[in-house]
C-alpha cells in the first residue's frame, strides 16, 4: 500500500545542511495500523509529511497503491490526497472561521460531493457533536476539537488517514476517548492508519511500531 | 524586546511604515516649501525684481537710500513715448525704456546682434550714449546696427536689436516698438518735463525678511499716484496658478498624513495580534499589565525615534531627489526647507504612534495568560469607538496643521466620513446578507462568495480601508488633471502670441488677405475705438487725480459687436439682438465693479469730443491670460457705426516664421505689432514647471498610498493563509485557491473602488467649489478607471501577498502559522 524507498529529507539551517531524514525504507500494507514512534526531533513528523504528499523529499521515493508521490507536481498531490488521504493534526487545524459543520463538510466539498452536508452531519453525530453542529472552533473544548477534526477526516471516506500526535494536545482521559474513536472508526471504514505519537498507550494498539533514532528507523 | 522582534521580522512592518509616513510628509513638505521658494523666485522674473515702486512722477529719493542701507539691490527705470528720428526723413514713435546698469534684479535681458537674429542674454542694459531697437523699428527707421537714431536732443548709436525684457508684460498696453537706452542719458534727451506721460519704476531685490520690513516701511508712504507691485499683483494669472498650485500640493501632503496613520494602524494591528501570544506567556510568567504597558510603551517611543530619524533622512533624500532629476526645470536652486519639514515629520511620527499604534498595543496589556492553554481564545484585540475617535482627531489636527486650511481640510475628512458610511451600510448589506453555510470549497466563485461573507465584518472595514486610500488618489489624480487642464487651455500650443494695433478701416482687407496668404492663425478683427467713462446714473465721477479709489473717470478701449466675443463667459444680464439700436453696452466684470456699476445702470461716456449715454444690459467674464483681444466695453454695431475707429487683432507666429513681420511691417508701416511670444513663452514656462511638481508629488502619493494598499493585504494575510493552508492539505487545488482568492479579494477591490469613485467625485466638488475656486464638473470617465483600478490592484495585490500558499508545500506553512 504505502512504500517508502531510500527516503531522505534535508534542510538548509545556519549556513549547511541538516539530514532530517537519512534514507528510510519501509511498507505499509492495506489496512494496517502502524505508529512512528522516538523522540523529539527524530523526524517523525517529517516522515509522516512526506508520506502523505504533505512535503517533498530531498531525495528517494514514496509510492502509494500505483502512484508515485514523486510524478505528481504540488497539484497533483492535492487531487491525490483529496482523494485518498485524511489528516488529524496535534494541533486540530480547524478553520476558525467555520462552524463545526462546516469545518467537516470542507473534504467533501472539495471532492465535489452533493451530500457533503448529510455525510458532515453524519460524522458528526457520529463523533458524538451532533448537537454542536453549529459551533465554533472558539466555543468548543480541546477534546471536541479534535472529535470534530476526527469527523472531518474520516467524511471524505479515506484509504489511509495520517494522525500526527492526535493526543499531544489533550488530557489523558480526553486522549483515551479520542484514541477509542479514531480505532473505532478506523476498524468500520477499513482505513490504513499512519500515526505519530509519543503516547505508548496510543502505540500499543497499532498493529505494528515503527522507531526513529536521528533520522534513521532502528526497529 | 526590540532587538528580539527586529530579529523575528514581525517589527519590520510597523518600522517600514513609520518610516515611510515620515519619510512622505518630510519629503513633499521639504520639497514643496523649496518649490514655492523656486517658483516664487521664478515669478519675480515678471517683474524683473521681488518689488516695484510705481508712479508717474520721479520717486522718492529716500526710499532708495532706505532699501540700499538694509541691503536691498536696486534699480531703476523710466519708460515713456517719444519720437524716434532716423536721418531726415524716417521718424516713429516708440516706447522708451531707460534702464540703469543694475537692471534686471530678476530674470533675464536678451539681444540679438541683429533684427530678429539669435537671442542672446545680457547682464545689463546698453550702456550710456547706446540704445537696442526693437527688431521691426529697424526696417521702419531704415537704420542698421553701427548708425545712429535721435531722441529728443540726444543722439545714439545703435548696438543691438532689444529682444525680451523680464517684465516686458507689463509694458503690455505702452504700444509702440521698444526702444531701451541707459537711465543716465535720460537729461541729455531733454524729453521727459514736468507733466510728461511718463512711468518710473523703482526695482528692488533682496532677502524676504528684509524686504517685508522695507515694504512695511514705505507702503503708508505710497502718495496718490504711486503703487507697490509684488508678484500677485504684478501677474495676477501668475499668482493664481501658484496659489492652486500651492493648494495642490498642501493637499498632497494632508492626504500623505492620511495615508501614513491609515497604514500605521493596520501595521500596529497585525504586529500587536502577533504579540498576543508573547504577551500571554509573559503574563504567565508573572508580568503585570502595567510592566507590560511600560515595556511597549517604551519600545513604541524607542521606535518612533528611529522611525523619526530614518524618515527624516529618507525624506530629505527623497526631496533631494526630486530637485536633482527637476534640477533642469527650474531657473534657481532654492536653499535648504529649514527644520519646519522636519518638524512635521516629528510631529507626524509621534501623533501616529500616540493614536494610531498604541490603542492596539495597549490593549496587549489586557491579553489573557490563559492563552498560554487555550490558543485559540479570542485576543482582546477588537477596536473600540475611543481608537477610531482618536485616528479620526489625529488625522484632522495634523491635516489642518500641515495645510493651515480647514476648507481643504473639511473637504477631505468629508469624503473620507462619506466611505465609512457608506462602506459600513455595504457591509451590513452585501456581505452578511444570507450567509451560506460551508465553505462551498466545490468551485472557485462559490468559495470566494463564502470567503466574503464569512469575514463580512473585517472585509467591510478592509474595503473601507482600501476605498479611502483609492479616494485619496483619485481626490489628488482629478484636481491635479483639471488644474493642469484648466492652465493649459489659458494657454494652447497655438495660443496667439503677437498683437497688431492701429488697423485702418480701408487696409483691413488686405491686412486679413496678406495673414491668409502666408497661412498666419489669427483672430477676428475687431473695431477699437478709444474713450472715457465720466458718469455714472448722470453723476459725474471724480478724475483720476482728485480720488485714491477706483472709482473715477478713465479710459478705454470699446468694441462693437453683434454677438459674444470668443472666451467671453455672461455671467448677469442678456446680450442683445443682433442688429438692435438701442444704445446700450456690456463691461467687464472687474471693470463694472471698478465703476460700481451693475446691469441697468447709466454710464456716461465721451468718445473724441462727443457725449453718449448708454444702459448696461450685461456684465462679462473673459481671461486676461488667454492673449486674445479682450474689451472691458462691448457695444452693438449700430451704437458705434459713426464713430471713427481702427481694427485689432491677435495672431500666432512660430519663431521661425518672424521674418513674416519684416514683410508685413514695410507694406503696413502705420500698424503696430507688438510680440508677446516671449512672454507667452514665459508663462507657458512657469505652467509647465508647476504642472511637473504636481505630477512628481502625485507619483509620491501614489506611492504612499499603495503601501496602504499593501498594509491593509497583509493585515488579512494570516488569515486567508491558514484557510489556504489547510484546504491544501486536505486537496485543493491551486487553481481553486488562487481562483477563490482572486474573486474574493477582486470583489473587495469592485467595491473599494465604488465607494472611493463616489467619495472622490463629492470630495473633488467640495474642493473645487470651496477650496480651489475652481468650476465643478464631473468626471464620467473616472468611474470605469477608479473601480477598474481597485479591482485589478487589489486583485493583484491580495493574490501576490498570499501566493506563498500554493508554493511552498502545505506543512510548511502550517508550521509556520
Amino acid at each position: 500500500m504505502i512504500r517508502a524507498e531510500d527516503l531522505q529529507k534535508r534542510v538548509p539551517m545556519a549556513g549547511r545542511e541538516l539530514e532530517i531524514l537519512k534514507g528510510i525504507n519501509l511498507e505499509i500494507k492495506s489496512g494496517e495500523t502502524v505508529a512512528i514512534v522516538g523522540a523529539s526531533g527524530s523526524g517523525k513528523s517529517t516522515l509522516l509529511g512526506l508520506l502523505a504528499g504533505l512535503d517533498e523529499a530531498s531525495s528517494g521515493s514514496v509510492v502509494i497503491g500505483e502512484t508515485d508521490l514523486a510524478a505528481l507536481d504540488e497539484d497533483g498531490r492535492a487531487a491525490f490526497r483529496a482523494e485518498n488521504v485524511g489528516f488529524v493534526f496535534q494541533s486540530f487545524q480547524l478553520l476558525p472561521a467555520l462552524t463545526a459543520l462546516e469545518n467537516v463538510m470542507l473534504p467533501l466539498e472539495l471532492k465535489g460531493q452533493q451530500d457533503a452536508r448529510q455525510q458532515a452531519e453524519h460524522f458528526l453525530a457520529r463523533v458524538e457533536l451532533g448537537q454542536r453542529m453549529d459551533h465554533y472552533p472558539r466555543q468548543l473544548s480541546g477534546g471536541e476539537q479534535q472529535r470534530v477534526a476526527i469527523a472531518r477526516a474520516f467524511a471524505s471516506r479515506p484509504e489511509i488517514l495520517f494522525a500526527d500526535e492526535p493526543t499531544g494536545n489533550l488530557d489523558s482521559r480526553t486522549g483515551d476517548h479520542i484514541i477509542e474513536l479514531l480505532f473505532q472508526l478506523n476498524q468500520e471504514h477499513g482505513t490504513t492508519l499512519v500515526l505519530v505519537t509519543h503516547d505508548l498507550k496510543l502505540a500499543d494498539r497499532c498493529q505494528r511500531c515503527l522507531q526513529l533514532d536521528g533520522g534513521e528507523l532502528v526497529a | 524586546m526590540l532587538a528580539r522582534d527586529w530579529r523575528g521580522g514581525e517589527l519590520g512592518i510597523l518600522i517600514a511604515a513609520l518610516v515611510l509616513a515620515v519619510a512622505v510628509v518630510t519629503g513633499i513638505s521639504a520639497f514643496t516649501t523649496r518649490l514655492q521658494v523656486a517658483l516664487e523666485q521664478e515669478s519675480h522674473r515678471f517683474l524683473a525684481a521681488d518689488l516695484v515702486l510705481r508712479g508717474g512722477r520721479e520717486l522718492p529719493a529716500r526710499w532708495r537710500a532706505q532699501a540700499e542701507e538694509s541691503g536691498l539691490a536696486f534699480a531703476s527705470t523710466l519708460s515713456f513715448p517719444s519720437m524716434v528720428f532716423a536721418g531726415d526723413e524716417d521718424m516713429i514713435l516708440a516706447s522708451i525704456k531707460a534702464v540703469s546698469e543694475a537692471y534686471p534684479l530678476r530674470g533675464e535681458l536678451t539681444y540679438s546682434d541683429e533684427p530678429f537674429g539669435p537671442v542672446l542674454p545680457a547682464t545689463t542694459g546698453p550702456g550710456p550714449g547706446t540704445v537696442w531697437l526693437d527688431s521691426r523699428l529697424f526696417a521702419l527707421l531704415d537704420v542698421a546696427v553701427g548708425e545712429r537714431v535721435t531722441i529728443g536732443e540726444a543722439d545714439f548709436e545703435v548696438v543691438a536689436a532689444a529682444r525680451t525684457e523680464p517684465d516686458q508684460s507689463a509694458g503690455f498696453y505702452s504700444l509702440g516698438p521698444r526702444v531701451l537706452m541707459n537711465y543716465a542719458d535720460i537729461p541729455a534727451t531733454g524729453v521727459v518735463q514736468p507733466g510728461s506721460r511718463v512711468e518710473y519704476r523703482q526695482l528692488y531685490a533682496g532677502a524676504p525678511d528684509t524686504l517685508a520690513g522695507f515694504r512695511a516701511w514705505v507702503e503708508p508712504q505710497l502718495a496718490s499716484g504711486q503703487r507697490l507691485l509684488d508678484v500677485n499683483q504684478g501677474q495676477p494669472g501668475i499668482g493664481r496658478a501658484l496659489e492652486r498650485a500651492e493648494q495642490f500640493l498642501l493637499l498632497a501632503g494632508s492626504l500623505a498624513v492620511v495615508l501614513a496613520g491609515v497604514a500605521i494602524a493596520l501595521a500596529a494591528r497585525r504586529f500587536s495580534e502577533r504579540h498576543t501570544d508573547y504577551v500571554a506567556i509573559m503574563k504567565s510568567l508573572g508580568a503585570a499589565s502595567g510592566a507590560i504597558n511600560r515595556l511597549y510603551g517604551s519600545s513604541l517611543m524607542l521606535l518612533g525615534a528611529l522611525a523619526t530619524l530614518l524618515g527624516c533622512a529618507a525624506g530629505w533624500a527623497l526631496q533631494a531627489l526630486f530637485f536633482a532629476l527637476f534640477a533642469d526645470q527650474l531657473p534657481v536652486m532654492p536653499g535648504p526647507a529649514g527644520i519646519r519639514p522636519y518638524a512635521i515629520g516629528f510631529a507626524t511620527a509621534f501623533a501616529c504612534l500616540l493614536c494610531f499604534a498604541w490603542p492596539p498595543l495597549r490593549r496587549l496589556g489586557q491579553a489573557s495568560p490563559l492563552r498560554v492553554l487555550r490558543r485559540d481564545m479570542p485576543s482582546e484585540n477588537r477596536r473600540t469607538l475611543g481608537d477610531y475617535l482618536a485616528g479620526f482627531v489625529a488625522v484632522a489636527g495634523l491635516m489642518w496643521w500641515y495645510s493651515g486650511d480647514w476648507k481643504l481640510t473639511l473637504a477631505l475628512l468629508l469624503g473620507l466620513f462619506i466611505t465609512a458610511v457608506l462602506g459600513l451600510g455595504l457591509a451590513l448589506t452585501l456581505l452578511r446578507g444570507g450567509r451560506l453555510v460551508g465553505m462551498s470549497a466545490g468551485s472557485i466563485w462559490r468559495l470566494a462568495l463564502a470567503g466574503l461573507q464569512r469575514r463580512g465584518t473585517a472585509n467591510a472595514l478592509q474595503v473601507v480601508i482600501f476605498a479611502m486610500a483609492i479616494m485619496l488618489l483619485l481626490v489628488l489624480v482629478l484636481v491635479r488633471t483639471s488644474l493642469i487642464r484648466e492652465w493649459q487651455a489659458q494657454l494652447p500650443s497655438d495660443a496667439p502670441n503677437h498683437f497688431m494695433l492701429n488697423i485702418a478701416p480701408e487696409e483691413v482687407q488686405d491686412v486679413e488677405q496678406m495673414l491668409r496668404a502666408n497661412a498666419v492663425p489669427s483672430e477676428a478683427l475687431y473695431p477699437m475705438i478709444r474713450g472715457r467713462v465720466m458718469s455714472v446714473n448722470g453723476e459725474e465721477l471724480p478724475s483720476h487725480e482728485e480720488t485714491d479709489t477706483e472709482r473715477h473717470q478713465r479710459g478705454a478701449n470699446f468694441t462693437w459687436s453683434d454677438g459674444i466675443p470668443v472666451g467671453n463667459q455672461l455671467v448677469a444680464g442678456q446680450w442683445w439682438l443682433p442688429g438692435t439700436e438701442a444704445d446700450v453696452v456690456s463691461l467687464e466684470e472687474e471693470f463694472a465693479q471698478r465703476l460700481g456699476v451693475t446691469v441697468g445702470d447709466r454710464i456716461g461716456l465721451l468718445i473724441g469730443a462727443a457725449p453718449l449715454e448708454v444702459t448696461v444690459t450685461s456684465v462679462r467674464k473673459l481671461d486676461w491670460q488667454s492673449f486674445r483681444p479682450n474689451f472691458f466695453m462691448v457695444f452693438p454695431p449700430q451704437v458705434l457705426k459713426d464713430f471713427p475707429a481702427t481694427f485689432m487683432t491677435s495672431f500666432h507666429l512660430d519663431a521661425a516664421e518672424k521674418p513674416f513681420l519684416n514683410q508685413f511691417i514695410r507694406r503696413f508701416p502705420t500698424v503696430t505689432v507688438v510680440e508677446m511670444d516671449v512672454v507667452v513663452e514665459q508663462v507657458r514656462g512657469i505652467i509647465d514647471q508647476v504642472s511637473a511638481a504636481v505630477e512628481l508629488v502625485l507619483a509620491v502619493i501614489l506611492a504612499a498610498g499603495s503601501l496602504v494598499l499593501v498594509a491593509g493585504v497583509r493585515a488579512s494575510v494570516d488569515t486567508r493563509m491558514h484557510e489556504s493552508s489547510v484546504l491544501r492539505a486536505l486537496g485543493a487545488r491551486r487553481s481553486l485557491i488562487l481562483g477563490g482568492l482572486a474573486i474574493e479579494f477582486a470583489s473587495m477591490g469592485l467595491f473599494a473602488g465604488i465607494l472611493a469613485t463616489v467619495a472622490a467625485e463629492f470630495s473633488v466638488y467640495v474642493l473645487q467649489a470651496w477650496v480651489l475656486d475652481m468650476r465643478y464638473a464631473p468626471s464620467p470617465w473616472l468611474w470605469p478607471i477608479g473601480i477598474g483600478l481597485g479591482t485589478v490592484l487589489i486583485c493583484a495585490l491580495g493574490v501576490y501577498s498570499c501566493r506563498g500558499v500554493v508554493s511552498s508545500p502545505p506543512v510548511a506553512v502550517l508550521r509556520e502559522l
